[in-house]
């Protein structure tokens, strides 16, 4: 059973999130050198973050007729709502709220991007991000319902909603193993709502970087900071989900919970160059045909393997 | 004090660049992507996300205005520099840098631009905007029909409509910001949507320098396009037909140089292609490619990196299953609308077919590199077709865009445009030609 | 029920009431949206108090997504310039202010007249597992065949709704492959 509430977990669990982000970041910046051919030193890992001091410094946007109250509550929901996230994700044995309904509450706040994307897409009032906010409800429409499946696949194999209980429930024998099927929609749709790499049709370079376009400053550190807070919250709960949890062998339980959490990562973040974006008139249909039924049938698995136990 | 200082100095570290080029600036561009990628100085596509502006290439004045817009549209604190040569972007960006990191402009405050080497561009183009009341005024002037530039200021105008409604008439009341209303039209699913006119282009991050599409949007489908006059530069001398209307002039011109120029040509416009398909690493790769072969690279050297890179693209059926179906023209379409180069050759004619025509040609030009023999500009294809100084391959080009672009998205119809990729610059050619003659 | 319990209940409650009541008072459709959005999170959360976790938090998942879709909608058909031009959300003033005024009245009226069952036995610890049962329980049968209800109201309606049918796309002699449709989807049917 996982200890939970203790008052520093409140503070600890962001700070980790961050630094799972931020290892993302600085990967994805190596990766880009290598592919670029520049030298990979310290200050190749180092450099994006100079995106911090330029954001502070930046004047804010002005747009004629822009709505800027949903323009910002828009883009401090994306990266808040990812923070929320982590209060169910246990790592090692550790968690801030063993909520008895840990899954619904990552799903509920993962679909809070929807909203806030939508906003910080039609807040500016310019084409561009428009289309950028409407193309995050398009995506949304295809990946959430095999993700929800995804999820309950998980939850039906644990008979619990409780994030701990699925880890618990594990015995070993990991549901990335049984239920690999849900285990890659899951993934997908990590990427799918951090809007990265082969998703990040929101923000995509054909419409000029799309919901991001308009931002500028403290605005656009945020909605970036929110891409990778959000693939480093994916990324920690897919442990609990489908790896397992902190149990394995000879080490501790956080340290596995580390390992497990940046091996994740580092596929993710390996995945997000290797495919171009996936744009959703395309993925819509393949989402709904394909992924859905196939996800309905995964999640059949656990439920007819509880049935017969 | 202290700490903003040092926060300024860190930030001009790293300065996002807003790389803009001007007509007849091809060869710039190409110096400045290589710089700012061996600097790791990201690119980025809209103003809003940049602090330094670039202007690369001759200046031209039909354009100026929608430079401004852009200038006006960077946050401050931002630096603007123009290079007019390949061989000023390195010390142009030094010292676009330098002015950045320069403790003395307080965040929030217009900065003055950069101006080297004498070409008219050293007096301080300061664009002030104190409070957002000039970006105001020139939005104004925009929906008089000036539609943004990047298209990032393309208003939202859609969703609005002239039908007076018992519940909610507001008649004649002041529109919000000074916009003008969008008018309703059928669409093509029978419903009646509100247009919103948008211009592509001249400066839009990935697309061809200084061409201008006009486009009525409903919702992100194209239901109308319309081609602008390009915008002419420098009386026209396109980058990468150089080698023909030298050899057409008569001078002796190598195969194996004509050959080089074209691969790179081919691998420039994949370069784009990739990344409007959202796949900077492989758009990088083709840059890198490009580059080298622009250098000189031997071709033992080259080839097989060549060779990788076409069959990573070539064969990846994710790209394949996104791009497959866009844009199909037929080959008896594009050879009467004039077409000679890849796209005609293209078989299926959808834009996978293109690209991977495109990469089929440079791989066998980087064969064909070593070859010593005279170039003959009419037997010899340029990147985008047979060379014809009155009709250059790029007008047949450009001109089938707009019946291509009606009905697609707007993902797709950037996808049609950077599979075919007219040469702006040609087409200046041409109408100087026509002109003349 | 503790005291931060009832302070959530209390500033819960009200937010939500404040939420309802910007619905009718602003003049955008987005942010009535996102009002009403606003409003509904809340009682979402007032039902979370009320230790209905799963609801209370499944009212937040869905009604995001609901009030999400429900902008583009209420966005692109709206008749007036709705999103960014001012607009009275009030229509037919008198009448809806008399059938509110009703409702309202037989709800409060409800409140004090229903006879409340008083609580019998303990509070179970998770109350996820209740719902559910007193849901799909004895009432599997109906929640299976409302599924499909719900299921088949959604795909006759879209059908009917659609302008082209299958004739516009596969021809008349429904063997044109593929079909004929404005964009390609990813499936290639």
């Amino acid at each position: 059973m996982a200890e939970t509430g203790t008052w520093w977990a409140l503070l600890v669990a962001p700070a980790m999130l961050l630094g799972f982000a931020a290892a993302a970041l600085a990967a994805d910046a190596a990766l880009d050198a290598r592919n670029a051919g520049r030298p990979i030193t310290v200050s190749t890992v180092v450099r994006p973050f100079l995106a911090v001091p330029r954001a502070v410094l930046a004047q804010p946007r002005r747009l004629p007729a822009s709505d800027r109250l949903l323009w910002r509550a828009g883009v401090i929901t994306v990266p808040v709502a990812a923070v929320l996230s982590t209060l169910v994700i246990p790592f090692g044995d550790h968690v801030v709220a063993d909520l008895s309904v840990g899954v619904v509450w990552f799903n509920a706040m993962e679909v809070l991007t929807w909203a806030g994307l939508w906003l910080a897409g039609w807040g500016p009032n310019a084409a561009f991000s428009l289309v950028g906010g409407y193309r995050f409800l398009a995506q949304g429409l295809a990946y959430e319902l095999p993700l929800m499946f995804a999820l309950i696949s998980a939850a039906t194999g644990a008979q619990s909603l409780r994030v701990t209980d699925i880890a618990g429930a594990q015995h070993g024998l990991w549901y990335a193993v049984w239920m690999p099927f849900a285990f890659v929609v899951y993934l997908a749709g990590v990427l799918a709502f951090s809007f990265l790499g082969p998703f990040a049709y929101p923000a995509g370079r054909d419409v000029a970087e799309g919901v991001l376009g308009e931002t500028s400053g403290v605005d656009r550190l945020l909605l970036e900071a929110g891409r990778w807070l959000w693939l480093a919250a994916g990324a920690a709960m897919a442990v609990p989900l489908f790896l397992g949890g902190g149990a394995g062998p000879g080490l501790p339980p956080w340290a596995w919970s580390l390992v497990k959490t940046l091996l994740v990562l580092a596929a993710l973040v390996w995945t997000l160059r290797r495919l171009p974006m996936v744009r959703a008139d395309r993925y819509v249909e393949l989402a709904w045909v394909v992924l859905l039924p196939l996800s309905v049938l995964q999640t059949l698995v656990p439920a007819l393997t509880d049935l017969s136990l | 004090m202290g700490l903003t200082a040092v926060l300024i100095r860190a930030a001009a570290l790293r300065p996002r660049v807003l790389l803009v080029t001007m007509p007849g600036g091809t060869g710039v561009r190409l110096a400045a992507e290589t710089e700012l990628r061996s600097r790791d100085w990201p690119s980025a596509p809209t103003p809003a996300g940049a602090d330094l502006m670039l202007v690369a290439g001759p200046d031209c004045s039909r354009l100026g205005p929608a430079l401004d817009r852009l200038w006006q549209d960077m946050p401050r604190p931002c630096v603007r520099v123009r290079a007019v040569t390949a061989d000023e972007v390195a010390p142009v960006l030094d010292a676009g840098r330098t002015r950045l990191g320069a403790p003395g402009g307080e965040p929030g405050e217009p900065d003055g631009s950069v101006g080297m080497n004498g070409h008219g561009s050293a007096e301080p183009e300061s664009a002030g905007r104190p409070d957002g009341e000039p970006a105001r005024a020139h939005r104004e002037e925009q929906t008089e029909g000036e539609h943004d530039v990047r298209g990032v200021t393309g208003h939202e105008e859609g969703e609005h409509d002239h039908d007076g409604h018992p519940g909610h008439g507001h008649g004649d009341m002041e529109m919000p910001g000074g916009l003008a209303m969008a008018e309703p039209g059928e669409d093509r699913d029978g419903l009646t949507l509100d247009r919103l006119h948008v211009a592509l282009g001249p400066f839009l991050a990935d697309w061809p320098a200084g061409l201008t599409i006009r486009v009525v949007l409903q919702g992100d489908v194209i239901q109308r396009a319309d081609l602008d006059e390009p915008a002419v530069g420098r009386p026209g001398d396109p980058f990468w037909s150089r080698p023909w209307i030298r050899a057409a002039s008569g001078e002796p011109v190598g195969v194996g140089e004509a050959a080089r120029l074209r691969a790179a040509a081919h691998l420039d416009s994949l370069g784009r292609l990739l990344s409007v398909a959202g796949w900077p690493a492989e758009a990088v790769t083709a840059r890198r490619l490009r580059d080298d072969l622009l250098d000189g690279a031997p071709a033992s050297a080259v080839l097989p990196r060549v060779e990788r890179f076409a069959r990573r693209v070539g064969r990846s059926r994710t790209l394949y299953w996104l791009t497959r179906g866009i844009g199909p023209l037929s080959a008896v379409d594009a050879r009467a609308a004039g077409v000679t180069g890849p796209a005609v050759r293209a078989a299926g004619g959808d834009v996978p077919a293109r690209y991977r025509q495109w990469l089929t040609d440079a791989v066998g030009d980087v064969r064909r590199m070593n070859a010593t023999a005279r170039l003959d500009p009419v037997a010899q294809e340029s990147p985008r077709g047979r060379w014809d100084a009155e009709r250059p391959p790029s007008a047949a080009l450009a001109t089938l865009l707009p019946r291509l672009l009606v009905g697609a998205e707007l993902g797709a119809a950037r996808l049609v445009v950077a599979s075919l990729d007219p040469d702006p610059d040609e087409l200046a050619v041409g109408r100087l030609e026509a002109a003349g003659g | 029920m503790d005291t931060t319990g009832m302070v959530l209940l209390w500033v819960l409650g009200v937010l939500a009431l404040v939420g309802g009541v910007l619905v009718f008072t602003l003049n955008s459709m987005a942010r009535v949206t996102f009002a009403l959005l606003g409003s509904l999170v809340c009682v979402g959360g007032v039902v979370a108090v009320l230790r209905l976790p799963y609801l209370g938090v499944v009212i937040v998942l869905m009604m995001v997504m609901e009030m999400v879709i429900m902008a583009v909608f209420m966005i692109a058909y709206m008749m007036n310039p709705a999103g960014l031009m001012p607009m009275s959300m009030l229509h037919n003033k008198r009448g809806s202010l008399v059938v509110s005024g009703l409702v309202f009245a037989a709800l409060v009226a409800g409140i004090f007249l229903v006879p409340w069952p008083d609580r019998t036995g303990a509070r179970p610890r998770d109350t996820t597992f209740q719902v559910g049962m007193s849901l799909m329980g004895d009432q599997m049968l109906t929640m299976v065949t409302l599924g499909f209800v719900l299921l088949a109201t959604m795909v006759g309606a879209t059908v009917l709704a659609t302008h082209r049918g299958r004739y516009d796309r596969f021809g008349d002699d429904l063997d044109q492959r593929p079909a004929n449709d404005p964009a390609d989807g990813g499936v290639g049917r």
